[in-house]
């Protein structure tokens, strides 16, 4: 664990679930997603499909800390059904992969965005962190 | 299903990562904060690879509508860190299409021609769901 609580995410197991996580995206949310990136297109009382992804992740590192030298290597994202706004979701996630490889331990976090019951997207995340974090 | 994906350039100023990280909740020191991020190897601040990779979701969703929100997939590398005051372009390039799906390569680059995100999109036909 870390001072701030958090488990450095070098430290966590293949197979460690995080705990569901339950969140809404409201419409002053979409919209500042939508300004901030500067995304042109309208998408009315839909959400952009990568921002729940990016908030779902965002939301994990309460969970997780990522430790200084951290690095988001790689994304995918499979979008499965459109997301509305205040629409109740539900995010479930877990280690999917952990390797060490040249000083760094490399995690695959898997995850899926539901609402409903039905999945709206799936997601892996790949974060190379320091192994002398762990 | 269309084809014609137009690409979109963005710059990336202090001011749009700064509010990326209070729209999106992350506020990585490595982003928004000057003094951390001089004393890292990147030697200052960089965008957050989602805001970068979002430049793609626009252009697929601009280009396919609502079949990206609901079959579309992404597969990414983040190559490269993108630094406040690039001018980041997001392309497309059409390597198959077929009746059950279109998948292109897509990159993001600076205008200095660096490639910071490459990978794969692909839509799916409704027909193949």
């Amino acid at each position: 664990m870390t001072s701030s609580g958090r488990t450095n995410i070098s430290a966590l197991p293949r197979g460690h679930e995080f705990p569901p996580f339950d969140f809404t995206i409201s419409a002053a949310q979409s919209a500042a997603y939508v300004a901030a990136t500067g995304d042109a297109n309208d998408y009315g009382s839909k959400i952009p499909p990568l921002a729940a992804v990016a908030l779902g992740l965002a939301a994990l590192q309460d969970a997780i800390a990522l430790p200084e030298g951290s690095l988001h290597t790689g994304q995918e994202v499979e979008h499965l059904r459109a997301i509305v706004v205040d629409a109740p979701l539900r995010m479930t996630g877990r280690i999917a992969q952990r390797s060490e490889r040249h000083g760094y331990v490399i995690s695959v976090i898997e995850f899926e965005i539901a609402g409903g019951g039905d999945v709206a997207a799936r997601a892996r995340t790949t974060i190379m962190a320091p192994a002398a974090a762990a | 299903m269309s084809i014609d994906v137009q690409r979109v350039t963005r710059t990336l100023t202090q001011t749009r990562i700064d509010a990326y990280a209070d729209a999106s909740g992350d506020h990585n020191p490595i982003h928004i904060d000057p003094q951390f991020a001089s004393a890292t190897p990147f030697g200052g601040t960089i965008a957050h690879g989602m805001l970068v990779l979002a430049l793609i979701g626009e252009m697929m969703l601009a280009a396919h509508g609502d079949a990206w929100s609901e079959r579309g997939r992404l597969k990414v590398r983040f190559k490269a860190p993108t630094r406040p005051g690039d001018a980041v372009t997001a392309s497309a390039t059409l390597l198959k299409q077929s009746d059950t799906a279109v998948e292109y390569a897509v990159q993001c680059a600076t205008a200095a021609g660096e490639i910071v995100i490459e990978g794969r999109a692909s839509v799916a036909s409704a027909v193949a769901r």
